[in-house]
């Protein structure tokens, strides 16, 4: 009988210590978060305050700009308390959103990739959130329209921009002025211009005319600059294929990383290793997003300019960057949209965050607010990115898209490593495009 | 007295209960769920979109070339990675298998990368492998050779994700093998010498044997854990280029966000093969395995 009373103690302490993990790792998490921004964390709240949860994906210094403004907006408002968490990159938080939501988890308001908002807003898991913003008196146009083309799904508004950024021509100006050329503004100028650049050392290349990071984003500009689209019209199929737009564009690129005049970086690491090049002066420009002008101008001792990304027949670009989005299943949905309203439209919410950070004011005010124009009067290279937001068109929009977009890396790889044939190459990712669209 | 039967009778189930449950809960239920998953077309986010389609991911795995891509490069993987280590931690093990100060310091060598995060290795082996400015092709050119691309051809990338795994594993197995070797009993060796038995046919004929339950065994744990492999995959290539190191169980991560009705069917394909494996291996192999 004892040694049975025992047992069931011992089991009851077992279960206890089960129950005591499952527990230690909510908190773990909630240390993480007063580790992030211990100087938000206010001494005991009064009872009936609201406790919102706000995830994002901000690291290193854009990590404390935004732990900064969730201070701001705590210190402004007595009934409403931000607990910002850190949840990874993009990716990483999109997964953890995903598992979030499945077990009921889920933060009141997140940051969300805007290439990932259609997939969350067909699980029907993101707030519509028109009517708040009727409610609040906030015209849609109030928003950089070049910014919006991931916000609607159903015509419903689901996310708003946040940290939006668009790629760019970020030109070392020494160099060009050193050999005298200007900058390019066609693909015909950028082929001239990079392959004067090219400087040759015992056969080996030790100066690149121009760089882009691995990513699919160039590719996709350069689509829709020679007036391709990524998917076609009604969503079956891609839209670059039969016009023969990717076939040209990837001609183009091979022919001018054949010759040295474009430097395709590897995979892994590929942004810093650009910028790395580029501040070395190894490279004399680069394609790159408007979120590294910051970093950039901080970082080169050269006459460093930026401007619109080449044209082929029109100017394009493609944006990125993140979006907001308020959880269907947020239980104080007043208090979240509260906060999302407060760093869209108050003077003390985002713009703070985009003024030091690089990315780019998306409402009219922030575009006219005082702040900006010094920014813009000192540092003309952030108007040029803002100025390209006219020609901002994203053709990849589909609840898909995440998984082409791995299809289409597949092919990236295949052209521009393996030197695989391109018309080839392009077939197979036709085939794979339009078999994930079908589903 | 019927009282303390009863006591008897469920006493053991009692004791194993707490373990019982933790396999149940962790290892069990998983695996259960994972073959439920894997017969949906699942969202994750919203269980009301879900759709029963019965075994229409597996037929979908069976037809996609990624899919096989992807099971080749594994099995690749997992040969390479196998054959190598297995090889040179025994010609190691032979060599150090002597009991001397140089020895030692040696055996401690080898075994230091196994020590360090696997993750750390990869990210120094992915400096070391940069084509243009990178130590290994630094060294290359020192030496006369032609510089290799390492991670960034497909006709290289898997063969540098091996030696990396290899040169991490070594160690460790050269440890077991080692330990092995010293406990073969020493008189049998004597009976072999006055036998007159060349130190080839010694080793053939009475080291391997004797050594041969930890030489399956590493066989079957390492056959295992390749498969696996995913951590060297993840930071040195993410499964690239073109997919040439898209590895199964890489494969079903990068499936995880968009499909994990597919993922999971992956899953459940993997784990058949696994256990194909080991049962072939037992099967074959412990008849031919030495026990004293």
């Amino acid at each position: 009988m004892k040694k049975k009373l025992t047992m069931f103690l011992m089991l009851t302490l077992l279960i206890g210590l089960l129950a005591a993990c499952g527990n230690s790792n909510t908190g773990s998490t909630g240390n993480n978060t007063s580790e992030t921004d211990a100087a938000s964390n206010q001494p005991s709240a009064p009872a009936e305050k609201v406790t919102l949860q706000f995830w994002h994906s901000m690291g290193g210094t854009n990590g404390e700009r935004i732990d900064a403004m969730i201070k701001r907006f705590n210190e402004s408002h007595e009934n409403i308390e931000v607990i910002g968490t850190f949840q990874g990159g993009y990716d990483d938080t999109v997964t953890k959103l995903q598992q979030a939501v499945a077990s009921g988890s889920a933060p009141d308001v997140s940051m969300l990739e805007r290439a990932y908002v259609e997939m969350f807003a067909d699980s029907e898991v993101l707030e519509d959130m028109k009517p708040y913003l009727e409610q609040s008196g906030i015209s849609e146009d109030e928003f950089t329209e070049g910014l919006m083309g991931h916000s609607y799904f159903n015509d419903q508004l689901v996310s708003l921009p946040l940290n939006r950024s668009t790629p760019i021509l970020h030109v070392n100006k020494t160099l060009l002025d050193e050999m005298g050329l200007t900058i390019p503004k066609t693909w015909e100028e950028l082929e001239q211009t990079a392959n004067a650049l090219v400087v040759k050392e015992n056969g080996e290349i030790t100066r690149y005319g121009f760089s882009m990071p691995y990513d699919t984003w160039y590719p996709i500009a350069m689509i829709s600059q020679a007036e391709g689209k990524f998917f076609n019209e009604d969503r079956t199929s891609i839209g670059f294929y039969d016009n023969g737009v990717g076939l040209k564009v990837f001609s183009q690129l091979k022919k001018l990383q054949e010759t040295g005049a474009l430097y395709y970086p590897p995979a892994t690491d590929s942004g810093n290793i650009v910028n790395g090049m580029f501040k070395e002066g190894k490279v004399a420009m680069i394609y790159q997003s408007t979120g590294s002008i910051g970093g950039l101008t901080e970082a080169v001792d050269f006459d460093y300019a930026t401007a619109f990304l080449p044209q082929d027949k029109v100017y394009a670009n493609p944006t990125g960057g993140a979006n907001v989005a308020m959880l269907a299943a947020s239980k104080n949905k007043e208090a979240a949209w509260e906060f999302i309203r407060w760093m869209e439209t108050d003077p003390q919410g985002a713009l703070p965050f985009i003024l030091e950070s690089g990315y780019l004011p998306f409402t009219k005010s922030m575009v006219e607010s005082q702040e900006i124009k010094d920014l813009w009067a000192k540092e003309p290279n952030r108007k040029v990115a803002y100025d390209q937001l006219q020609y901002a068109v994203d053709t990849n929009n589909d609840v898909t898209w995440p998984e082409v977009m791995h299809e289409f890396f597949s092919a990236i790889e295949a052209i521009m490593y393996d030197s695989k044939d391109i018309q080839a190459t392009l077939d197979t990712f036709k085939k794979e495009a339009e078999r994930i669209l079908a589903d | 007295m019927d009282k303390k039967r009863l006591g008897e009778l469920f006493r053991p189930y009692l004791m194993i209960a707490p373990a019982m449950a933790g396999i149940c809960l962790f290892v069990l239920y998983p695996i259960i769920f994972l073959g439920y998953l894997s017969l949906y077309d699942y969202n994750l986010m919203n269980k009301a979109k879900s759709k029963f389609i019965g075994f229409e991911n597996f037929a979908e795995i069976f037809s996609r070339g990624d899919f096989y891509k992807s099971l080749s490069n594994t099995v690749i993987y997992t040969a390479g990675v196998v054959v190598l280590t297995l090889l040179l931690s025994l010609v190691i093990a032979v060599w150090l298998s002597k009991k001397s100060k140089f020895n030692v310091f040696v055996q401690a060598g080898i075994f230091t990368p196994h020590v360090v995060s696997i993750v750390s290795i990869a990210l120094v082996w992915l400096w070391m492998m940069e084509p243009n400015l990178g130590f290994l092709n630094y060294v290359l050119k020192a030496l006369g050779l032609p510089p290799s691309q390492w991670l960034q051809s497909s006709e290289s990338a898997l063969m540098s994700v091996i030696l990396v795994s290899v040169w991490q594993g070594i160690g460790y197995y050269v440890l077991i093998i080692v330990a092995a070797l010293q406990s073969i009993s020493p008189s049998i060796y004597e009976a072999a010498a006055l036998d007159n038995a060349s130190k080839l046919k010694v080793f053939w004929k009475i080291t391997l044997p004797m050594i041969s339950p930890q030489l399956f065994f590493i066989l079957v744990i390492m056959t295992i854990g390749s498969f696996k492999v995913f951590d060297t995959v993840k930071v040195m290539t993410g499964g690239g280029p073109n997919n040439a190191t898209n590895t199964l169980v890489y494969y079903i991560f990068e499936n995880r966000t968009t499909n994990i009705g597919y993922a999971s069917a992956t899953g459940v394909v993997l784990m058949m093969i696994i256990a194909l494996l080991t049962f072939v291996y037992f099967r074959l192999l412990s008849r031919r395995v030495h026990y004293q």
